[in-house]
């Protein structure tokens, strides 16, 4: 075996006997699992409405027919992504960062590295437990979350689901791989492993939190309840004619937007789920074409942060930083 | 000079020290600086769109912000208080019990004639002071900011509203240093002392908001709180959830103290808020002597 995956494999071991990271895992699996179940019932209640209003149109003798509402069961995962995209990506930062803090505090960083390893073989092997985490972790809330859509959101879900589904869950793995990494790059490369900490809890409140909430509080349409162009009573394309007024505004607050790495694995996973109307039952070829863009950053983004993370947890920067 | 007091200025002094609270610090003073920037040219934009989409005849509607209060330029003060403010003061919480722990100065102080209330309290003590002078600086930034965009000093009643909203957001943000301290005093280690009180924040942010309303998780990070779903089981689960999410809570008495306006019972909001930081203070202060020093056993 290895010295890559020696190190990987203790890794593991040591974040399956944490309990700790059972703690965070099951929030996330718990929160995620309520908001699809939150949704399905959300959905019920419009169909109940909608039976009823049939229902005294019916009674009325009235010949109007009205459109049901109809289920795009993926549309149902909206808060879940949205809880991996907030909640995921702080847990991640802790994971990311516990594999380096932990060699730290208990100084076997100074054992590890008395052993003849290679030169990134214990970077590479925290890396992989990393990838290898994630993905089941990802596997094990995308499972879960499916099975809630077929049994309490009573969801018929097509094999092209399926597909949109595992799109999905490698698009969330790769954005919670993207969080570690940094955290494990800040926790090597610091001299105290606090300033590591706060560097990266820091960039998650500016990247996940600031920067979105200000691109969404600066969208004309979301200040007025409701949206603006409803309360004005303005058609869809009256809408864009308006706004093409405003190009110069719009592209600084998209641009402000797209400047978070959050938003693109946002906008990717809505766009594959179909949770954006423009892209709902587009086929997936479609999809992807027009959301290259958002895919090569978020690929690009987790490669220079894995990138990062290999070669900032070494034996020059941790053991130099430790003396 | 009284054990209390000394406990207070450390604690003062410890805080405007510790590096982690003062990078959120000013995150936490920047946003609020740009904040009222932010909705003034978000207001100016909506009443672009509305006179061009009145010129070109395609609406008779009036202008939605034509009765729009004063204060509402600053109305995203309020989700920046929820999510930066309250993560500093989980931070400064936990801070100040975990450095006493590490540095095992709690030791030394209990081994001495102290009362495990008094220091506690004091600690708390400091803490909010230093709570109040940050949110008085921001209270402070906020009207000049203001009053830089309207060309104009706030009113004596606008000032007024302004310096509630700052109160009740201090007494909001209490509640988050007593969990942060309880956290740090019972967390057998640093990481999860600091990630015990964030997932309790996020349950009281996202997750009980979600479950009595509908509201997905970016949408509660609106200043306005969330208005519950009509029927099915919503209205039931909010009565049972609504005053533990606080962060809703706080948003319903921003609005009222802003005059911006926002959904939920005043009445209610308040006694949540108030309940819930004096049970805090109850387990704080009821924390027993041994339990503190449980580190020289270890």
């Amino acid at each position: 075996m290895t010295d890559t995956l020696v190190v990987a494999r203790k890794e593991l071991l040591d974040l399956r006997r944490d309990r700790f990271m059972a703690l965070l895992l099951g929030f996330i699996l718990v929160a995620t699992t309520l908001s699809v179940i939150v949704g399905a019932a959300q959905f019920r209640i419009k169909l109940d409405e909608y039976d009823q209003y049939v229902a005294a149109l019916k009674a009325s003798g009235s010949a109007v027919s009205a459109a049901a509402p109809q289920l795009f069961p993926l549309q149902l995962l909206r808060g879940s992504i949205e809880y991996i995209e907030l909640i995921g990506g702080l847990f991640a930062i802790v994971v990311g960062y516990g594999m380096v803090a932990k060699e730290k505090q208990r100084a076997t960083i100074e054992l590890l590295f008395s052993r003849p390893v290679r030169r990134y073989s214990v970077a590479g092997g925290k890396v992989l437990a990393l990838a290898i985490t994630w993905l089941v972790a990802v596997a094990v809330v995308f499972t879960v979350i499916t099975g809630v859509l077929l049994i309490v959101g009573r969801a018929p879900l097509q094999p092209v689901d399926i597909g949109r589904l595992l799109i999905a869950a490698a698009v969330a793995w790769a954005y919670l791989l993207l969080w570690s990494s940094l955290a494990m790059a800040l926790a090597s490369s610091t001299k105290h492993l606090s300033t590591g900490l706060i560097a990266v809890l820091v960039l998650w409140l500016v990247v996940v939190l600031i920067i979105p909430q200000i691109g969404d509080t600066m969208d004309p349409d979301n200040q007025v309840p409701g949206g603006l162009f409803k309360s004005l009573q303005v058609a869809k394309p009256d809408e864009h004619a308006v706004l093409a007024h405003f190009a110069g505004y719009d592209t600084v607050r998209n641009g402000l937007e797209v400047s978070s790495v959050t938003k693109h694995f946002e906008r990717l996973s809505f766009a594959f789920l179909g949770i954006k109307d423009v892209f709902n039952q587009l086929p997936i070829a479609a999809v992807a074409r027009q959301t290259l863009a958002y895919s090569l950053s978020l690929v690009l983004a987790s490669a220079a942060a894995v990138g990062l993370a290999l070669l900032t947890t070494t034996r020059k920067t941790l053991l130099r930083r430790n003396s | 000079m009284s054990g209390f007091r000394a406990t207070l200025q450390q604690e003062v002094l410890s805080a405007r020290r510790e590096r982690m609270p003062q990078v959120l610090l000013i995150v936490f003073l920047g946003m609020v600086s740009v904040s009222s920037l932010i909705g003034w040219l978000t207001h100016r934009t909506v009443t672009s769109v509305w006179e061009t989409t009145r010129a070109a005849g395609l609406t008779t509607a009036p202008n939605p912000f034509a009765h729009a209060a004063s204060l509402s330029y600053v109305k995203n003060v309020v989700i920046y208080v929820v999510l930066i403010g309250a993560l500093l003061a989980i931070v400064l919480g936990v801070s100040s019990t975990l450095r006493s722990r590490k540095s095992r100065t709690t030791d030394l102080v209990l081994s001495r004639p102290v009362d495990v209330a008094v220091h506690l309290g004091a600690k708390l003590t400091g803490m909010a002071i230093w709570l109040g002078a940050i949110l008085a600086v921001a209270g402070a930034l906020t009207w000049v900011s203001i009053a830089l965009i309207m060309r104009g000093a706030l009113s004596a009643g606008d000032t007024i509203r302004l310096a509630a909203f700052f109160g009740v957001a201090w007494v909001f943000l209490l509640v988050f240093v007593v969990v942060g301290m309880l956290s740090g005093i019972h967390s057998r280690r640093e990481t999860s002392a600091l990630l015990l009180p964030i997932v309790a924040w996020s349950v009281i942010v996202f997750v009980l908001p979600q479950l009595g309303t509908a509201a997905l998780p970016v949408s509660l990070l609106n200043p306005v709180a969330a208005v519950p779903v009509e029927g099915g089981a919503f209205a039931g689960v909010q009565q049972i959830v609504g005053p533990f999410a606080l962060g809703e809570q706080f948003k319903t008495l921003s609005g009222a103290a802003l005059g911006t306006g926002s959904p939920g019972s005043l009445g209610l909001a308040a006694f949540a808020i108030v309940t819930a930081l004096a049970a805090g203070l109850l387990v704080l202060l009821g924390t027993r002597r041994d339990h503190l020093r449980r580190d020289l056993r270890d």
